[in-house]
């Protein structure tokens, strides 16, 4: 590997939510990791100097809930391309999903993961299946997954509709120590269903998903929890209720952590009106007032991070109607500027506070060290442009374009991504 | 105002482009009482109808419209499963307009299709029914039907009973209705509504008999047994106490009220056997029964909208 030249970054703003840090500084990058943060650094040779004034750096971000499609559709996405589009979001970290093809329930496809990852230098937080094939009945080998590398257990895009089976599978997790990543979605509820069920469903005579649905497994899950003592995370949460129960939860004790999605905080079910199938996620975008609760969530801390469920999917599987279209966005581009978007822009919440859901926040709930930007730390460092503006163009990193924020303008830009002390990403 | 454009759904109308179109129906239905009913306003045009979902009754209407217009006709039939992918959708229209068509008449199974395809096609479309959407030239031809009866139709008191959730002709009925200024009732069931029941902008009632004796329009929706896909509902039973119509509840109607269905009737489910056979032999009823005119009246109206959208 060519020796990593310096970097110095003049005159930023330097942001760490972890130290709660916001200060103007230089910064310099040696041999990997951050040497020196001070008011004045004078260049070095074999030195690349980036004029930080009127920008940002941060703790590289975290997206905790990604779906690579590696192995079995990697025509969609693969783990190099996955991590290219990562690290053009500003992502140093990211938690990749198990339902693959096959899906990642044995010990050996987590080595697989580890070893290609391993070739980009980056980190990549592999997420095994809870049960077998995801069908939600024989528990994996949770123990030797772990052992492997496995940093979660979920299964993704399914939920065990089993309460027995849920149970004993948080009762396990609960005794080897690991957390549970739990989709929630009762099958009663949204089978056949394409979108929200609401104003717009009934609008087009569209077959509609309750949020009930996803309301009543977390009550379970709750209940669950609560008996057996798991450390549970639900994941891209759709509902005013759902925000509700584990509000609740939380104040109760439980061992609970919460994700949204950009595009359930950006989008309600009113952009359904273009039938656009890239909105065509699960769990579906929902109502103004479950987008107010989501945002609410975030405000109050109930919420503790973002993640983008980057979900790929080749154009014939969007480029169709509405009920054959495949459920799923990618997101990885665009996750920081649409919530900055949203929430700093439009709902004035501070920087600090929204850059802790995209670092400190996904790293305290995999229990991973907390990203920093601290003397002596590796260098994992985003560097933000938030004034600039922008149109989502159909240029996307990742293998597939299937972005909801397309032709949506979006304030904040991520310029740079330096990964291990490396730049491993420039906007042009 | 409607020269060259789509009808995808009932939205896409004002009231001044259903008072045009209800006009120009007025001229053709006088044109099918003739002798020689046809006349030369479309000639050398080209109607394509394409129904990748099973219907008869529909198609007939349309092909008989053009043709009574002087229009030819290509007629396309698949079902939906065998063109799976939106691609082969576009593939097989595009076919169809590389044919030199003039307008698209086209029926599918999926709600929204047709808005999927007038974002990639550059010709007219009229909806001949989508999914549980919509089936805008239904309601036309119903609004018609009415106002023959009626002439004035803001104010009328209609209820519309049956398999709101999964009915398109519904969802354009109450659209179409309510934009005419009638005041709608729909009389459903909850497992006919959709979950969250604000969603409708109309009134709603569990039992027929809450509505007989107070509406003008009795508009008896066809129970979709094909797409229901979980059946909900409880029996055949339950649904003639409470939503079919029978000779008492007629006789509880309004002296001058009318009785609609967009037909076929699934006789003893939403109309009793007996109900049918009277209607038959009593005069009185037979008047108050207007499914037949409807039919009659489709084909009028969807040859006013073909003149209008091609001439
Ligand atoms: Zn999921």
């Amino acid at each position: 590997m060519e020796d990593k030249k310096n970097i110095l970054i003049k005159q930023a703003r330097i942001v760490d939510p972890y130290l709660d840090r916001d200060l103007v500084s230089d910064l310099f990058i040696s041999r990997g990791k951050i040497e020196k943060i001070s008011g004045h650094i004078e260049k070095r040779d074999n030195t690349e100097v980036i004029e930080g004034k009127q920008l940002v750096v941060c703790p590289g971000f975290i997206d905790m809930h990604v779906h690579l499609r590696d192995p079995g559709d990697e025509m969609e996405e693969d783990i190099a391309s996955g991590i290219k589009a990562a690290l053009a979001g500003g992502f140093t970290a990211i938690a990749c999903m198990p339902n693959t093809r096959p899906p990642i329930d044995n010990p050996y496809l987590i080595d697989y993961i580890k070893d290609k990852a391993k070739i980009h230098d980056f980190s990549l937080l592999p997420v095994a299946a809870m049960t077998k094939g995801l069908k939600g009945k024989q528990i994996t080998e949770m123990g030797l997954l772990a052992e492997h590398g496995a940093v979660a257990f979920s299964d993704d895009g399914y939920c065990v509709q089993d309460s027995r089976n849920m149970y004993e599978i948080m009762r396990y997790s609960r005794q080897i120590n690991s957390l549970l990543i739990l989709h929630e979605e009762d099958n009663q509820f949204s089978e056949g269903g394409l979108v929200h069920e609401g104003y717009y469903s009934n609008k087009f005579g569209l077959e509609g998903i309750s949020p009930l649905g996803e309301e009543l497994i977390i009550a379970r899950d709750i209940m669950l929890a609560e008996k057996t003592g798991a450390r549970i995370h639900i994941t891209h949460l759709s509902s005013a209720k759902s925000v509700q129960l584990i509000r609740e939860a939380k104040k109760n004790g439980i061992n609970i952590s919460c994700d949204v999605t950009p595009h359930h905080l950006y989008f309600n079910h009113s952009c359904l009106d273009k039938l656009d199938t890239n909105l065509k996620v699960k769990p579906p975008i929902r109502d103004e007032q479950d987008q107010k609760a989501l945002i609410e969530g975030i405000k109050d801390g109930t919420i503790d991070a973002v993640a983008s469920d980057h979900a790929p999917h080749l154009l014939e599987e969007k480029n169709t109607t509405l009920r054959d279209a495949a459920f799923g966005a990618i997101g990885m581009e665009t996750s920081f500027k649409a919530s900055f978007s949203k929430l700093c822009i439009q709902e004035k919440m501070n920087l600090v506070d929204l850059l802790k859901l995209f670092t400190l926040g996904p790293a305290q709930i995999l229990k991973i060290s907390p990203p920093t930007v601290k003397e002596k730390q590796i260098a994992n460092l985003v560097i933000l442009d938030i004034k600039s503006k922008n149109k989502v163009m159909p240029e996307f990193i990742s293998k597939s374009s299937n972005c909801p924020f397309m032709g949506q303008n979006l304030t904040g830009q991520v310029l740079y991504t330096i990964n291990n002390g490396k730049l491993c990403y420039k906007r042009e | 105002m409607l020269a060259g454009s789509s009808l995808l759904r009932i939205d896409d109308l004002e009231p001044g482009d259903v008072e045009q179109i209800l006009h120009n129906t007025d001229s053709f239905v006088e044109v099918l009482e003739r002798k020689v009913k046809k006349v030369p306003a479309l000639r050398g045009k080209t109607v394509a109808n394409i129904f990748f979902e099973p219907s008869t009754r529909t198609k007939n209407s349309f092909e008989i419209a053009a043709k009574r217009l002087s229009a030819d006709t290509i007629n396309f039939s698949s079902s939906t499963s065998s063109l799976k992918k939106g691609e082969s959708i576009t593939d097989t229209i595009n076919t169809i307009i590389a044919m030199k068509v003039n307008l698209l008449v086209i029926r599918h199974g999926h709600s929204g299709v047709l808005n999927f395809l007038s974002d990639r096609i550059d010709l007219p479309i009229i909806n001949a029914g989508d999914g549980k959407n919509q089936h805008p030239t239904q309601a036309l031809l119903d609004l018609y039907t009415i106002r023959q009866k009626f002439s004035q139709v803001e104010g009328l008191k209609v209820g519309i009973v049956g398999d709101y959730l999964n009915s398109r002709v519904a969802r354009s009925n109450v659209d179409l209705f309510q934009k005419m200024g009638m005041e709608v009732t729909v009389v459903a069931p909850s497992m006919f509504l959709p979950g969250d029941i604000k969603v409708t902008k109309a009134r709603v009632a569990g039992s027929i008999d809450d509505i007989i004796h107070k509406v003008d329009v009795l508009y008896m929706l066809r129970m979709q047994l094909e797409r229901q896909d979980r059946k909900f509902y409880p029996s055949i039973r339950e649904y003639n106490r409470f939503l079919s119509l029978n000779s008492k509840r007629m006789t509880a109607m309004k002296k001058n009220s009318m009785v609609m269905h967009p037909g076929p009737v699934n006789r003893g489910i939403e109309i009793s056997e007996e109900l049918m056979e009277r209607i038959t032999t009593d005069k009185q009823l037979a008047n108050k029964v207007f499914i037949q005119k409807q039919v009659t009246h489709g084909v009028a109206v969807r040859m006013a909208l073909l003149y209008l959208i091609l001439s």
